[in-house]
Order: C-alpha cells, then structure tokens, then sequence
C-alpha cells in the first residue's frame, strides 16, 4: 500500500516537476546558508537575493536574513520550513551525510561544504557557489580582485628576515601550524610559526603548547584568536621574557575574519600586513 | 497479579504520545490529514509534506519507542538479576565500550568507516560485556562480582576512548553528541535493522519474565520452584545486552531510561514484578517519545541532546517516585 502510493506520489512529482527541474538547476531562488563563509561568498557573487535564511552564526553582511538555524546540528525539518532549492551544508557538520540524504529525500539540492585547506580551495568554493547560482562571471570577478589585493597586501607587509610569531587558538595554549589555512596567512609573510616544530601526527596542525615550550620559542608577535585580552596575556606568569610581550607585540585579532574563508581574507592579509609592518 | 488496567493505560499512553510524536515540528503539518496519511485515506499529506511525515518523523518516533522499550526492559531485568535496585543497562561496561567503539570509527581518519559507527559501537557494547562476564568467572557463585567487574572494564574502556578523543581534537564534538544520545537523522534503515534485534531480545525477556521473580529468592529456593537460576540469568543478561547494544548503536548514548522507568512502574503498582515488563517497555516508549519531542522542540531549530532531557526530567520525577514508595512503605 504505501510503496504502491508512494510510487504514484514519486511519478506525479516527476510529472509536476519536470518542466522546472531545469531551471532550478541553474538558477536556485530559494538558497538556505549553513555556513558564514559562504554567506559571505554567496553575497559578494550576487546570489544574496535569493539567499531566504542563513545560520545563527553568519552575521555578515549585515542585510543576511539571519535565523535561528544551527549549522553545527542542523535540523533538517527546520530547514524544509524555509522551502529552499540549495542549501549549503557544512561537511564538518554533525552528521552532515544523512542530513544531506534527508534533504534529498525532501527533493532539495545540497552543496556540500568542505573546509579548505588553503586559499586556493577558498577560491575554488567562490567559484564552485558561483557555478551552482548562476553567477559564474561575478565569482570569477570576486576572486580576481582578492587574488591581486591579497598579492599587494604580501608586498607591502612580507618581513625580509623571518620573525618567529606565535598564534593562539585558545589560552590552554593551542596553537596553529603553518600547515594550517589560519598559519599558511602568517606563512606568506615570511614568518616563522613557534607552532611548526611541535607540530605531530595526531595535532593535524592544531599541537597545544606548553608555557615552557613558548618561553623557549620566544615568538616576536603574538596574534590572539581567542579573545583573551591582551593585558591578561601580558600578565601571565614567566611571559615577560617573551620578545613579543616586552616589545608590547600583542595584538587581538578582529572577531569572525580569521575564521572565515569568505572575500574578508583581504581584510586579514591586511591586518596581519599592518601588525607587521609596525614592527620594526 | 498482571494488572492489565496498567499496561492498557501504558499502551493507550504510546499511542497518545506517539501520535503527538508525528504532529508537532518546525512544519505545520494538519492533524487530520496526518491521520489520512497514516491511514492510508484518501486526502492525505502529499508531496513535500508527506516525506517530512513518512522519512523524517515517523522513522523518529518508532526509533524513539524501540530504544525507550529496550532500555526500560533491560533495565528492569538487570536490576532483578543482580537484585539490585541501581542497576542499568549499561552497568556491565555496554555504554563504555559501545562509547568506544564509536570514538574508533569518529576518529579513523583512513577510509570512511564513520558509517559503519554503529557496528562499532554495536561489537564494542558486546564485547565489553562478555570481558565483564570471563574476567568476573564466578558469575554463578556470585553474580555481583560481575557487577565489579563491568565497573572496572567500563573505566578501562572509557581511558581508552577519552585518550582517542583528547587526542583527534577535531572529533571532539561528533562523540560529544553522540554521547549525549541522538536521534536526529533516523531514518527507515536504522528503523529496520534495530527494531530486528530489539524485539527479538524483548520477546525473549517477556518469555522469561515470570521466571525472573524467582531470582529475588534465593536459588535454593528458585530451584525448588522449577527454575534453573544460572541459566536464567544468562539468558536474561544475554538478551538484555543485546537490546541494550542496540539501542545504544542506533541512538548513542541516552541515560536514565532504565532506572527511571521501571521504578517508575514499580513505584505505581506497588510491586517488585517482572511480569510488569510489558508495562516497562510500553512506558520506555512513551517516555523517550516525549522526550525527544522535547528534544525537537524546545530549543526549535536547535535541537537538544535528548540525554539532558531524560536525566532533567526523570532525575527529579525518580526522587517524587522514590520518596513515594518510602511513605507507603513506612
């Protein structure tokens, strides 16, 4: 009975559908974000008109139809409730492969979000959401511009004797490596990352510190992704023989920038460019 | 005495509370045509609708019903096994080692055997338990050594799998979330595959059921009234772990079921009786239905780990039931 119906169900959807099948390819109108990157991505390439919700967590641009809608444990019910025709889903989501199976029983298209390892795959998802709107030339043209902002940006701020920096993840000393799309930043200005050499397998470019370890390492500048303030950093037993904090090298890094992989890097190239450039 | 009025009561409560289960959700789904649906009339759901009714809710619910029925089942029996009122059915290591199972396959980066999660989880609940069970080896003499024994593999394996999980950083929160217990995707397979193994030990622990009262005697005196004490228990522990392994492959980790509910149907019939278990089971149902409805629910779009919900709410309903029964005793 109800395979009998629902095969009936299955040949009227195709028959209903058919005719919009196509165009919905090409041109989604009704687009759910479950990433703020690709918030970001989606409204630089000129899709933000048919972006209808985004995740709690995407607040830029500003104009983003923000919702309640987690990223992390998206509940795909809630996400049918919008009635999209794509949503982009974060492969690091919890069990981000049945929601998407889910969602594709519900007749909706999933672009499935990996998170890049460097740069050029934050290139390659602008121009993949680009692609999968319609917006192909836009997202060439939002790439083009970073790739030439980010070179200048290295140009004026890449150090001509490496300087050791260190970057705090969190304050039980995380840290990430040069191997990392946060370290590769750092990396490109001719630094040294104190993280590198305590790098192993398992830390997969995210090794936790120890306080010994970064007297040791003794880093020039040190970037706080964590949101400590700078002065409580300053104060940490032992820290004052650290070059960066007699040098009042501490800088807090801006909120969200680091994280996302969106046309911001800019800003962060440019960011860490300035840090740098001040330090003589 | 059965009392039939109880599991009557029980089983109209499943449906009310199943029928809740399927009705409420971010969509707006019409109450008549749900019933349509389900019943197979003409004029139900269709199209979108039906698919959020028939792939998303209904597989929900039913994986819900399975695992609140296999964990209040197994709970009850283990607690008369090993005549204590404590037990659950994660005491002989079950929850630790299907936790660590789940860690292995969440944190294996070689090749994708994240879906086969719940195998590992499966094969690691097993074998934890049947570790307990030869290391304890005088189970027939005293069967609350194995109790002491299951603590201990259950400490050992949860080392193992807090060392995994400290050091693969990144999985930290998919175990989280699975610790906490999760049905947020079920769908028809797991519906399938879990309900084969769970109502397979069910019928085999409401075969022995009667027979377990004999287990609060001595077994001089559960011997000289027909029953074989030792091989009961292994049937009862066996079947059991099997209910309590899958449920526990299918959903992660959900705690409190299996002491909440069977001294909550204690606590209202006023007896120490196996042959309760159909009311057990019935009421797991419902209870971790109601639960995972809460779970959808109360922080909607967000969903709530539906382990907080069942120690939230059974935690204190457990103390009214418990401080009842201590002044009709007294």
């Amino acid at each position: 009975m109800r395979i009998k119906s629902s095969l009936v169900l299955a040949l009227a959807l195709v028959a209903v559908s058919a005719p919009l099948a196509t165009a919905v390819q090409h041109q989604p109108t009704r687009i759910v974000s479950l990433s703020p990157s690709a918030t970001e991505d989606l409204f630089a390439i000129g899709a933000g008109k048919s972006v209808v919700a985004v995740d709690s967590l995407s607040n830029f641009p500003s104009t983003a139809p923000i919702t309640k809608l987690d990223a992390f444990t998206p509940n795909v019910e809630a996400i049918a409730k919008y009635k999209p025709d794509l949503v982009i889903l974060q492969s690091s989501a919890t069990k981000a492969t049945s929601v998407k199976a889910a969602l594709e029983k519900l007749k909706i298209k999933v672009f499935f979000e990996v998170t890049p390892a460097d740069i050029s795959g934050a290139y390659a998802e602008i121009n993949a959401l680009g692609a999968v709107t319609g917006n192909t030339a836009k997202a060439a043209k939002v790439v083009a511009t970073m790739k030439s902002a980010i070179a200048k940006t290295i140009a004026a701020g890449k150090r001509s004797a490496p300087i050791a920096i260190f970057h705090e993840v969190d304050n039980t000393l995380y840290s990430a490596t040069s191997k990392t799309f946060i370290g590769r930043v750092y990396a490109d200005f001719n630094t040294t990352n104190v993280a590198d050499a305590a790098d192993t397998a398992d830390s997969y470019g995210y090794p936790q510190l120890t306080n010994e370890y970064l007297l040791k390492a003794n880093p020039a500048v040190i970037f706080l992704g964590d949101g400590e303030p700078v002065s409580s950093v300053a104060s940490r037993a032992g820290w004052n023989s650290i070059s960066a904090v007699s040098g009042n090298h501490i800088v807090e890094l801006p909120a969200d920038i680091p994280s996302r992989w969106g046309p911001r890097l800019v800003n962060f190239y440019q960011f860490v460019s300035s840090t740098l450039v001040a330090i003589k | 005495m059965w009392n039939w009025k109880i599991t009557a009561t029980s089983a109209a409560l499943v449906i009310l509370v199943g029928l809740a289960a399927i009705s409420f959700g971010p969509i707006n789904l019409s109450f008549a045509k749900i019933l349509k649906s389900l019943l197979g009339i003409h004029g139900g759901l269709s199209g979108q609708d039906r698919t959020v009714l028939i792939d998303l809710r209904l597989p929900r619910a039913l994986l819900a019903a399975l695992v609140g029925a296999a964990l209040a089942s197994s709970g009850a029996v283990y607690q008369s096994v090993f005549r204590n009122p404590l037990a659950d059915p994660y005491l002989l290591g079950a929850a630790s080692g299907a936790g660590l199972g789940a860690t292995i396959a969440i944190t294996n980066t070689h090749g994708d055997i994240y879906r086969l999660l719940p195998v590992f989880s499966f094969v690691g609940g097993t074998l934890a338990v049947l570790t307990s069970f030869f290391i304890s080896g005088k189970f027939f003499a005293e069967p609350q050594s194995l109790l002491l024994s299951g603590i201990a593999v259950g400490s050992f394996a949860t080392a193992i799998q807090t060392y995994l999980q400290q050091r693969h950083s990144a999985s930290l929160r998919p175990v989280y979330s699975w610790i906490l217990g999760e049905l947020t995707v079920a769908n028809w397979q797991i519906v399938t595959w879990s309900s084969f193994y769970i109502l397979m030990a069910i019928g085999i622990l409401f075969l022995v059921s009667k027979q377990l009262d004999g287990l609060m005697l001595s077994d001089e005196e559960a011997f000289s009234l027909g029953i074989n004490p030792n091989r009961l228990r292994v049937i009862a522990v066996a079947a059991a772990t099997l209910a309590t392994a899958t449920a526990v492959s299918a959903s992660g980790l959900i705690g409190f079921v299996g002491i909440v509910v069977p001294h909550l149907v204690r606590g209202i019939t006023h007896r120490v009786t196996n042959r309760n278990l159909l009311t057990v089971a019935l009421t797991g149902a419902a209870f971790l239905m109601l639960a995972d409805l809460g779970a959808r629910t109360l922080l909607s779009p967000a969903e709530l780990p539906i382990g907080v919900i069942t120690a939230f709410v059974g935690a204190p309903f457990f103390l009214i039931v418990l401080r009842r029964r201590r002044t009709v005793q007294s």
